[in-house]
């Protein structure tokens, strides 16, 4: 129960930050939005193709920004040596981990909230539940992992580049399932197993949320 | 001549006697013809590097457990060897690809799980790399061996899970001629014993490294406690 409350008040203040600063969910949501123009040009969209593409470009656009909104989740801790400070109270590292995913996970929604409406906005594909679904059980599993590793990059040298080169090999899962799912959803084909994707994006979530809340301690400790 | 050197040369006769049995012994594939032949490496290279990427998690799963050193230079030592295994594994593959599929790659479920597989361990050795070596290296590497030893049972498991165009299981299924078999299983044998050698020489390396590392710090120390004790 304690370790509940301890995750939840490190989410408000990551949330209470972020709120007062107003950085990264307003440059993200810029940043979806120029993906969608990028991949305008490079795809050459029109109406006929863009069923097809818009899986592919909303997935694409969604790991690269959530690759930035989690290395920043650690950023401020690092810059300030903050995390310091809460690994001395009596907390322990997986509540506080569990608070920092909680909160990198909601900016990452709300980035979504963005990313979504103006996909189907641009690419004239409708956003059902299965396509919202599919999306937020992603980004929990997502956000997990990304910030487990934003944790341990936080920590050696070439941050940048070491991020996306530990996190990305560890989405495909979710970009695997949840872009299947996605492709059914949107009609672009792709099999028939709509149902069956959420149960499995579901047992992923599961498998890394055990996984990252017991080695967190040994990436937050160190 | 050392154990590591008899080792070494041990692992080269065997993998010599391997060839005979690969080229020699076991017949021609009715269809494939020769390409076929380079089944019995690319399947052997591809179990080592399983087992070495289990070294590599036991290893880390120890260390995180223990702070056991033995362990952590045993998870290096094995993703390294693991890295070239499952190398040899995806070239020796194209190459066969190229003939019998008329392309080096498709993006077939069990390519793309044994390539992310390779970028996991890279990532691996680039942690090892970068981090602050010692505890902290140790730390995060075993982390990443832990989740980076998911893919591995999807690799294995990629044939049954989807639709491929890689061929599924056949030594398990009975489906090879006896010789066949016999050569399949000398092949493994020598290339699992290969990849013990050079996982010990790589630990026997890893060893002396660290000792090195330890004596930059040491060496000073040492140097000027003798002076004093010598004025």
């Amino acid at each position: 129960m304690r370790s509940v409350a301890v995750a939840l008040a490190v989410a408000r203040k990551d949330l209470a930050s972020e709120w007062r600063t107003r950085e990264l969910v307003p440059a993200l949501a810029q940043f979806v939005v120029l993906a969608l123009v990028i991949a305008n040009f490079g795809f050459e969209v029109d109406s006929r193709t863009s069923a097809a593409i818009a899986p592919g470009v909303l997935w694409m656009t969604l790991v690269f920004a959530g690759l930035v909104a989690f290395g920043r989740a650690f950023a401020a801790e690092r810059e300030q040596a903050s995390l310091e400070a809460m690994l001395l109270t009596p907390a322990s590292p997986a509540a506080i981990f569990a608070g920092k995913a909680l909160a990198a996970a909601l900016m990452l929604a709300l980035c979504e909230a963005v990313l979504l409406p103006a996909l189907g906005l641009f690419f004239g594909v409708s956003l059902t539940l299965e396509v919202v679904t599919a999306v937020l059980l992603a980004t929990v599993g997502m956000a997990v992992l990304g910030c487990l590793f934003a944790a341990m990059v936080a920590r050696i040298r070439a941050r940048e580049l070491l991020l996306p080169l530990l996190t990305l090999p560890l989405w495909i899962p979710f970009i695997v399932v949840g872009g299947q799912a996605v492709q059914v959803a949107m009609g672009a084909g792709g099999g028939s197993r709509a149902g069956s994707a959420t149960g499995l994006l579901l047992d992923l979530d599961i498998l890394f949320v055990v996984l990252t809340s017991l080695t967190a301690r040994f990436v937050l400790e160190d | 001549m050392s154990r590591y050197e008899k080792g070494a040369i041990a692992a080269v006769v065997l993998m010599l006697v391997a060839a005979g049995f690969i080229f020699i012994y076991a017949p021609e594939d009715a269809l494939q013809g020769a390409p076929q032949r380079i089944f019995y490496l690319h399947v052997s290279s591809a179990i080592a590097a399983y087992g070495c990427f289990a070294v590599v998690l036991l290893g880390g799963i120890v260390y995180l457990w223990k702070e056991n050193v033995t362990a952590d230079r045993l998870a290096r030592a094995g993703a390294l060897v693991g890295v070239v295994f499952t190398t040899v594994t995806l070239v020796m593959g194209m190459i066969w690809a190229k003939p019998i599929w008329g392309t080096f790659w498709t993006w077939d479920a069990r390519l793309t799980s044994t390539l992310v597989l390779w970028i996991i361990y890279a990532g691996y050795l680039m942690v090892r790399r970068l981090a602050e070596p010692g505890r902290q290296a140790a730390r995060f590497a075993a982390v990443v061996g832990i989740f980076g030893f998911i893919d591995v049972p999807v690799v294995h498991f990629s044939v049954t899970w989807w639709r491929t165009v890689h061929p599924g299981p056949i030594v398990i299924n009975d489906a090879l001629p006896p010789q066949m078999l016999v050569a399949f299983f000398v092949t493994m044998a020598s290339t699992l014993f290969l990849a013990a050698v050079l996982i010990a020489i790589r630990y026997r390396i890893e060893v002396l490294t660290d000792e090195a590392a330890e004596r930059v710090v040491t060496a000073p120390i040492a140097a000027a406690s003798k002076a004093g004790s010598a004025r």
